[in-house]
């Protein structure tokens, strides 16, 4: 048996273990500013597209949104442990982003994206599948409904009217990139508040 | 009356027991990263991660990212089992009072 000097000593390494695997768990990436940058981007190539020729209009867009958010990623990031979960997250919005390049891409070259109906369905339907994803693994209910939007997005734009389809697109943006980022911005801003105070 | 467990000695320290569940929890961690989660010196904490390296579990890396350099670290197969062993023989020993 021990004293209970001893098993006050104990305890107070069990406790230390406890907080120092939920500190190395801890999500402490920044995800806020990532949706906002997209969220204008996509405004930018849209006011773009709709002025210009939108064959540049894309791909030169989400080019410099790729290229910006690669080089913020590595600097904030840098010191920041890699986790399982936070290379899964990364591994799904790269893998998105790299198979809506290639297909708009494409499809922009061939000549074949003539339909913005299905350039909308399409788009939207893919950031619904990276949306519900992340959501799904980190467990968290509000990018579930950002998944839901997108996925509403892509089937009205099957169904609705040029103006109305576009029209649920950047509304959709507006939600699910610049409303979400900027809550985010927000919550991460106050949980580093939060975590100064308990410091 | 069964033995109780004795506890690894080179775990039960507190900085290296830090380390090494912060370690647990993550693939791969920074120097400076674990200096600000422990609160600890760099003197300190290097000292502590070499005896830690030097028993095998955890393992360095070091490299530059950006021409500045980086110091990784990771939990490695003995220092994880030692380390599970470590948390059962607390457990053992700390029995019914848990």
């Amino acid at each position: 048996m021990t004293t209970n000097a001893e098993e006050l000593e104990l305890k107070d390494r069990l406790s230390l273990i406890e907080t120092m695997i939920a500190e190395g768990r801890r999500t402490t990436e920044r995800y806020g500013w990532v949706f906002v940058l997209w969220g204008v981007a996509y405004y930018i190539a849209i006011a773009w597209a709709s002025i210009g020729p939108d064959y540049l209009a894309w791909p030169i867009t989400m080019t410099v949104s790729a290229a910006l958010t690669g080089i913020i990623f590595s600097s904030k990031c840098r010191k920041r442990p890699k986790t399982t979960i936070s290379r899964a997250m990364a591994s799904i919005w790269i893998a998105m982003g790299i198979s809506m390049f290639v297909l708009f891409t494409a499809l922009g070259w061939s000549g074949k994206l003539e339909d913005n109906h299905i350039f909308i369905a399409i788009a939207a339907a893919m950031l619904g599948t990276a949306n519900a994803t992340s959501s799904m693994t980190l467990k968290w209910k509000l990018q579930f409904v950002c998944a839901l939007i997108w996925w509403v997005t892509a089937a009205v734009s099957c169904f609705g009217s040029a103006s109305r389809s576009s029209m649920t697109f950047l509304v959709a943006i507006f939600l699910c990139q610049i409303v979400f980022g900027i809550y985010l911005i927000i919550a991460e801003a106050s949980q580093r508040g939060k975590a100064a105070l308990h410091a | 009356m069964p033995e109780l467990p004795e506890l690894n000695p080179v775990i039960h320290g507190k900085l290296r027991l830090a380390l090494l569940s912060l370690l647990i929890g993550v693939e791969e961690a920074e120097f400076t990263w674990l200096r600000a989660k422990t609160d600890s010196t760099d003197g300190n904490l290097g000292a502590q991660l070499a005896k830690l390296e030097e028993a095998g579990y955890v393992a360095v890396e070091k490299k530059f990212v950006q021409r500045k350099p980086q110091t990784l670290y990771h939990i490695t197969e003995a220092g994880r089992q030692a380390f599970l062993e470590y948390v059962q023989a607390l457990k053992e020993l700390l029995g019914a009072a848990i």
